[in-house]
C-alpha cells in the first residue's frame, strides 16, 4: 500500500507501522486538517497548504482522505480550529462532486482525542479503496461520540 | 441605544438586512467597500433610524479598528459580506483562494474578536453562510470557506454564551447581482432542482436574520438555518 501522507509525524508513524508506504503526488492522498493555530494568518497559510494539495490530487485524479477533529467540528477547541474543521469538510465534499464523475472518491474522517491511531490508518486506508460505488463527500466519524450532536 | 453592525450592506442580501434592522435597532452601522455606500446610508436615514456608514476593508486591522472605533456597545453583529471567485479546483489559483478566504472567513473571525468587550447582554451574532457549505461543484475555496463560517459559528455559542447567542444562515440561490452574471440557461436548472420552484429574495434571508437577531430565537444559539428553498434535500 502507498499512500501521499500530508499529517503530522506521530500518525505518519502510525501508517507506517501499518505498512503503508510514503507515496507521492498522484498517489491516494491524506491530508491532516490543520489545528492548533493562534491567528488567522497562519491558519491562511496552513490552510492555503490544503488548498495546494488538494488541488494536486484533483489533478492527478487520486482519492483523498481529510481527518479532521471531531471536537473541532462542534467547535469545542475554539473558533480558528473549528473553521478549519468545518471549512475542510465543506470544500471535501465539494473536490467530491468535482471528481464524482471520474469515480474518484474524496471523504472526511472525524476522529476523536482518543482514537487509536493504527484506527485512524484503517479508516483512511478502506476510504481511500472507497471505489466508484463506495462513499464519497462523507463524514465519517469514530468512536460514536458525536451521537446526539449537531452536525451537518 | 441598541447598535447593530452589518457588514456589506451597500447591496444584495446585506442592503436589505439592514432595511430589515431599521425596525428592531436604533443605530445601525453599515459596513461596505462600494462606493454605493453613501447612497444605500442615505436610504436608511430615511426610515428614521441613525446610521454609521463606515468605508473598510475588513481584511485589515485599519479596516477592522474603523468599525470598533464606531461603538460602543454592539447589541447584534451580522456578518454579510462576502465575495466569489468560482471555478473547478483544478483550474483555482491561489491568489483566488486567498482572496476568498481572507474576506469571507478571515474578516468575520476578526471583527469577532476585536468586538470582544463591547457585546450588549444578550446580543446575537449572525453569520452569513451558503448552501455551499454543503458543497457545490466550482466552489472549493467558497464551500471552505462558508464551512469555515458555520465552525465559526459554532465555536462562537459555545465560548460567548450564555451573554451572546450565535448563529449562521445558509441561503441558496438568491436573486441578488451576485446571480445576475449567471446565464439563463443555467439558473433556470439550478431553479428546477428547488422544491419551492423559484429563487429566494434578499427580503426571506433578511427575515430569518432579523428572527436571529430577535429576542424570539432566545434559547437558539450554535446553529445554521439553510434557507434554500428546499435545495438542500434535492
Amino acid at each position: 500500500m502507498r499512500a501521499h501522507l500530508v499529517i503530522p509525524a506521530d500518525l505518519r508513524a502510525a501508517f507506517e507501522a501499518a505498512g503503508v508506504d510514503e507515496g507521492e503526488l498522484g498517489d491516494p492522498t491524506v491530508i491532516a486538517c490543520p489545528s492548533g493555530h493562534h491567528d488567522w494568518p497562519s491558519l491562511l497559510a496552513s490552510l492555503t497548504v490544503v488548498f495546494e494539495k488538494s488541488r494536486a490530487a484533483a489533478i492527478a485524479e487520486s482519492s483523498v482522505v481529510y481527518v479532521v477533529s471531531s471536537d473541532a467540528l462542534l467547535g469545542r477547541t475554539g473558533p480558528l480550529d473549528a473553521m478549519a474543521a468545518n471549512g475542510v469538510v465543506s470544500a471535501a465534499r465539494t473536490l467530491a462532486a468535482e471528481l464524482r464523475k471520474a469515480g474518484v472518491s474524496v471523504n472526511c474522517l472525524g476522529v476523536g482525542v482518543d482514537t487509536p491511531p493504527a484506527t485512524v490508518v484503517e479508516w483512511a486506508m478502506r476510504l481511500l479503496d472507497a471505489g466508484v460505488d463506495g462513499p464519497t463527500g462523507e463524514l465519517v466519524q469514530l468512536g460514536g461520540a458525536q451521537i446526539g450532536k449537531a452536525l451537518s | 441605544m441598541r447598535t447593530a453592525i452589518i457588514t456589506g450592506a451597500a447591496r444584495g442580501i446585506g442592503k436589505e438586512i439592514a432595511h430589515r434592522l431599521a425596525t428592531d435597532f436604533d443605530h445601525l452601522v453599515v459596513v461596505d467597500l462600494s462606493p454605493t455606500l453613501a447612497d444605500a446610508a442615505l436610504e436608511l436615514e430615511a426610515t428614521g433610524v441613525r446610521v454609521t456608514p463606515v468605508e473598510a476593508n475588513l481584511t485589515t486591522d485599519a479596516g477592522v479598528a474603523a468599525v470598533v472605533d464606531a461603538v460602543e456597545t454592539v447589541a447584534a453583529l451580522v456578518n454579510n459580506a462576502g465575495i466569489t471567485r468560482d471555478a473547478r479546483l483544478v483550474n483555482m489559483d491561489e491568489a483566488d483562494f486567498r482572496a476568498v478566504l481572507d474576506v469571507n472567513l478571515g474578516a468575520p473571525y476578526r471583527l469577532a474578536m476585536a468586538l470582544d468587550g463591547t457585546w450588549a447582554d444578550e446580543a446575537t451574532i449572525v453569520n452569513i453562510a451558503s448552501r455551499a457549505y454543503l458543497g457545490n461543484f466550482g466552489q472549493f475555496n467558497y464551500s471552505m470557506s462558508k464551512g469555515g463560517v458555520v465552525g465559526l459559528s459554532r465555536a462562537l455559542a459555545i465560548s460567548l454564551a450564555p451573554r451572546v447567542r450565535v448563529n449562521a444562515v445558509a441561503p441558496g440561490l438568491t436573486a441578488t447581482d451576485m446571480v445576475e452574471t449567471i446565464p439563463d440557461d443555467v439558473i433556470a436548472r439550478m431553479v428546477a432542482a428547488i422544491p419551492l420552484g423559484r429563487m429566494g429574495e434578499p427580503s426571506e434571508i433578511a427575515d430569518v436574520v432579523a428572527w436571529l437577531c430577535s429576542s424570539q430565537s432566545s434559547y437558539v444559539t450554535g446553529q445554521v438555518v439553510v434557507a434554500g428553498g428546499g435545495r438542500s434535500l434535492t
